[in-house]
């Protein structure tokens, strides 16, 4: 299979809980997400939008409709390994030090040992010299961002970032967003990125989907043609800013249920 | 720790001498103090004095050093093959989660059979040698071990499973990379327990008429109410598990385990329907029938003494004389549930009572804590017959060994559970600063409930271990001392039909616990159910 492949969702649905007190999470969703791009999901707390990708990660089973990913389902691309997730819990293993857990990445994939390249991921995420340190020696921040460098060292088709940068501080996340995309933009993944900042999704993807409140629908579909990389040029560019702006007025129309029912 | 650290004048080292010679003056005051009662109380026979029991050890060093040493080779054999059992056990119940509940109701039910009865019959079994001491060393364990590993097994968060499934790999995966090494903490955690139960164990075996060691001393000095001789092998067992106790901790700490939070029983589904339950009860009945007579048939063991299951009902239902024995037998088990009943509960209020009053008062739990903790690992089997004999044979005596046998568990388990109250929680009373009272009853309290419950559940079997060996030893009343008499006369009849109705009482008393636990849980801390 190609190291590009589309993700199509053909009215996936998923509910929680038994049937008279169930909760719908995503309602009748039909989608395509390029190969290759990047495509960020945004939209209030609780909307619904990890559900979605723990959908695509095949880590859910959707209530009603199907979803491929190439040709495959998400359960035959984890079963070769073909896809990563970076976790909001960023999920280290307590035992295992930084180096141990990054490498882990690999090992769960069944690549073969490279510790040239985790040690590179790790100097990437900037947590060189904590190579060695146990999770519960870091910050949230650093440990998040370990997290992301084991998703990458298995160098998977489909990247899954779930908010992977809520919990790191405003400098670091900006050092981040600048690093980390080439990672992935070089080796042509097709990513999708949960996130609450309307700035980070802008900057870091392709295609912005604007989820209404539980349960999910797309509210607003934005396409996001700045070129790449997104240096300190484009990011100073009115149509940036522009953007953003639209952006963030499809989150606020979207962001109540009553607006959707008075539209 | 940073280099600093080590060369500053107040190094570690330093702080923890100046730590140990407080300690020291206090065990020299406790000393002294014991000297003193023992010395005003002699003419009462109920306590042996420090000097007393150094001078007896002094003067039967080498004898007690062979006893120590035989029952010492028991119990380490039992504490292998039990544990190696205990985790097998969880093994098989993680990996094959339909079986656990009868596995867990099925270990619950030999785990409580009473010493007492299992002992004689287990002596008839292996004949002489160290067999029966074995077989009970690893029973009194392989229980104590297969809760906590269960619960370890499944301790890890959804997050970590949820990384090994989105790469698609097995549950082999899942068992190795996450959920052995995150089982290791409660798998230390059980050894430390069952260090000073294989002990117990062993020694009860050597109760039952073997040839050498502590046990057998223990019995010839109760015998002649040699009261340095009992005070003496008290002491040495309560010091050798305290060591192992201390030991396997060591252990655990060198291999940079942290300690688990609590030892909580598994949490269970609550989403079962009411028939469920009773089919569940039927098949476990079932099994438990099956396997009864099943090994007995298969090993061809002599109906003489291996009473099959319709045996027993001929004995108590069909038989000429089954009224008489029926009175008898229920006679002895009133006797011994209303004292049973009282001391587990009176353990159980006590220990949580005392867990929640050191939250109040902090500095006081510093003192109290660690030397639980040290009291927890005495085997019941040493103290028994010296409350009782404090306590006089009446009612008191006995309730005061169930209670004692209860009271450090609970303590202990109470005391991690207050523990695990959220930091958060703590912060936003402190926030409004309310009272100690206030956030006891609202906070810390609730966040107790399912350690209690769980120290419930295994308080069952401590409390007829308890109940039965002071009937055995000291009182000579109740459903303890029937079992031991039928056992000397070989009427296995009556043997296998008390140990049918412990058997059958105890996972009753068990399924009350759990039903309580469930609506209190509900209320309280549902997360604990759902899982």
């Amino acid at each position: 299979m190609s190291a590009r492949p589309d993700i199509r969702l053909t009215g996936v649905s998923k509910s929680f809980g038994a049937a008279q007190r169930s909760v719908e999470a995503v309602a009748s969703v039909d989608l395509t997400l390029a190969g290759g791009q990047m495509t960020a999901l945004v939209g209030p707390s609780g909307c619904g939008k990890s559900t979605l990708l723990r959908l695509i990660a095949g880590l859910d089973t959707p209530s009603t409709g199907t979803i491929t990913i190439g040709d495959e389902t998400p359960d035959t691309l984890r079963q070769r390994a073909g896809l990563a997730v970076a976790f909001q819990d960023p999920a280290l293993l307590p035992w295992r030090t930084v180096e141990s857990n990054v490498a882990l990445g690999r090992a769960l994939a069944r690549r073969p040992r490279d510790p040239d390249l985790v040690r590179d991921l790790i100097a990437r995420v900037g947590l060189s010299g904590f190579e060695q340190r146990r999770p519960a020696e870091l910050s949230g921040g650093m440990r998040q961002r370990a997290a992301i460098a084991r998703a990458l060292a298995g160098e998977p088709d489909l990247l899954l970032l779930d908010e992977p940068f809520a919990a790191v501080d405003a400098l670091t996340r900006d050092r981040l967003n600048a690093e980390l995309p080439p990672l992935w933009e070089a080796r042509g993944a097709t990513s999708v990125l949960v996130t609450h900042s309307v700035a980070e999704a802008v900057r870091l993807s392709d295609r912005i989907l604007v989820l209404t409140p539980r349960p999910a629908s797309v509210a607003a579909d934005i396409p996001v043609p700045l070129p790449h990389p997104r240096d300190a040029a484009v990011l100073a560019s009115d149509a940036y800013r522009d953007l953003c702006a639209k952006v963030t007025d499809a989150l606020r129309d979207h962001q109540f249920p009553e607006n959707l029912a008075a539209q | 720790m940073t280099m600093g650290d080590a060369t500053a004048p107040e190094g570690p080292a330093a702080q923890a001498r100046a730590k140990l010679l407080p300690k020291g003056v206090g065990l020299l005051l406790a000393l002294a103090a014991w000297e003193a009662v023992a010395r005003i109380t002699a003419g009462g026979f109920v306590i042996a004095a420090p000097s007393e029991i150094a001078f007896y050890i002094g003067a039967n060093t080498g004898l007690l050093l062979r006893a120590l040493g035989t029952t010492l080779w028991s119990a380490a054999q039992g504490f292998v093959w039990g544990n190696l059992a205990g985790v097998l056990l969880a093994l098989v119940a993680v990996l094959a989660p339909r079986s656990e509940r009868l596995l867990s109701t099925l270990a619950l039910l030999i785990f409580c059979l009473p010493l007492v009865a299992t002992g004689p019959i287990l002596r008839v079994l292996y004949g002489p040698g160290t067999g029966p001491q074995v077989t009970l060393a690893a029973l009194a364990v392989y229980y104590t071990t297969f809760l906590p590993v269960l619960v370890g097994l499944r301790a890890a968060p959804r997050g970590w499973f949820d990384l090994v499934r989105s790469y698609g790999r097995s549950r082999w995966t899942e068992m190795f990379q996450v959920r052995l090494p995150a089982a290791l903490p409660y798998v230390v955690a059980g050894l430390q327990i069952a260090a000073p139960a294989a002990f117990l164990g062993a020694m009860v075996g050597e109760f039952t008429g073997a040839e050498r060691g502590l046990g057998v001393l223990t019995v010839r000095a109760l015998r002649a109410l040699d009261l340095p001789a009992t005070w003496s092998i008290a002491a040495i067992a309560a010091g050798v598990s305290m060591l192992a106790f201390a030991g396997v901790g060591a252990l655990g700490r060198r291999l940079d385990l942290a300690p688990p939070e609590v030892l909580l029983a598994p949490p269970t589904d609550t989403r079962r329907r009411a028939w469920s339950g009773i089919a569940e009860a039927l098949l476990a009945a079932a099994v438990t029938l099956t396997v009864w007579k099943g090994s007995m048939e298969l090993f061809a063991l002599p109906r003489f003494f291996a009473k099959r299951p319709e045996d027993v009902w001929a004995y108590l239902v069909t038989s000429p004389g089954a009224e008489a024995q029926r009175a008898r037998l229920f006679g002895a088990l009133g006797e011994t549930l209303a004292l049973a009943g009282p001391g587990y509960l009176a353990g159980l209020v006590l220990g949580a009572g005392l867990a929640m009053g050191l939250t109040l008062r902090p500095r006081l739990a510093g003192a109290v804590i660690p030397v639980s903790i040290a009291l927890r690992s005495i085997p019941i089997v040493a103290t028994a017959p010296l409350i009782v004999w404090a306590l006089g044979r009446g009612a008191t005596g006995t309730i005061a060994v169930v209670a004692t046998m209860i009271f450090f568990p609970t303590l202990i388990a109470c005391q991690h559970g207050l523990a695990r109250t959220p930091r958060a929680v703590l912060d936003l009373f402190d926030v409004y600063a309310t009272g100690s009272l206030r956030r006891l009853a609202s906070a810390q309290l609730p966040a107790m409930l399912p350690a209690f419950f769980a120290s419930a559940r295994m308080a069952i079997p401590a409390a007829i271990l308890a109940v039965t060996t002071a009937e055995w030893l000291a009182t000579g009343r109740g459903i303890g001392a029937l079992m031991a008499t039928v056992a000397s006369t070989s009427d296995y009849g009556m043997l296998w039909s008390a140990i049918a109705l412990i058997g059958l009482a105890a996972v009753l008393a068990h399924a009350l616990v759990v039903a309580l636990e469930r609506i209190v849980l509900s209320r309280t801390s549902a997360e604990q159910l759902a899982r």
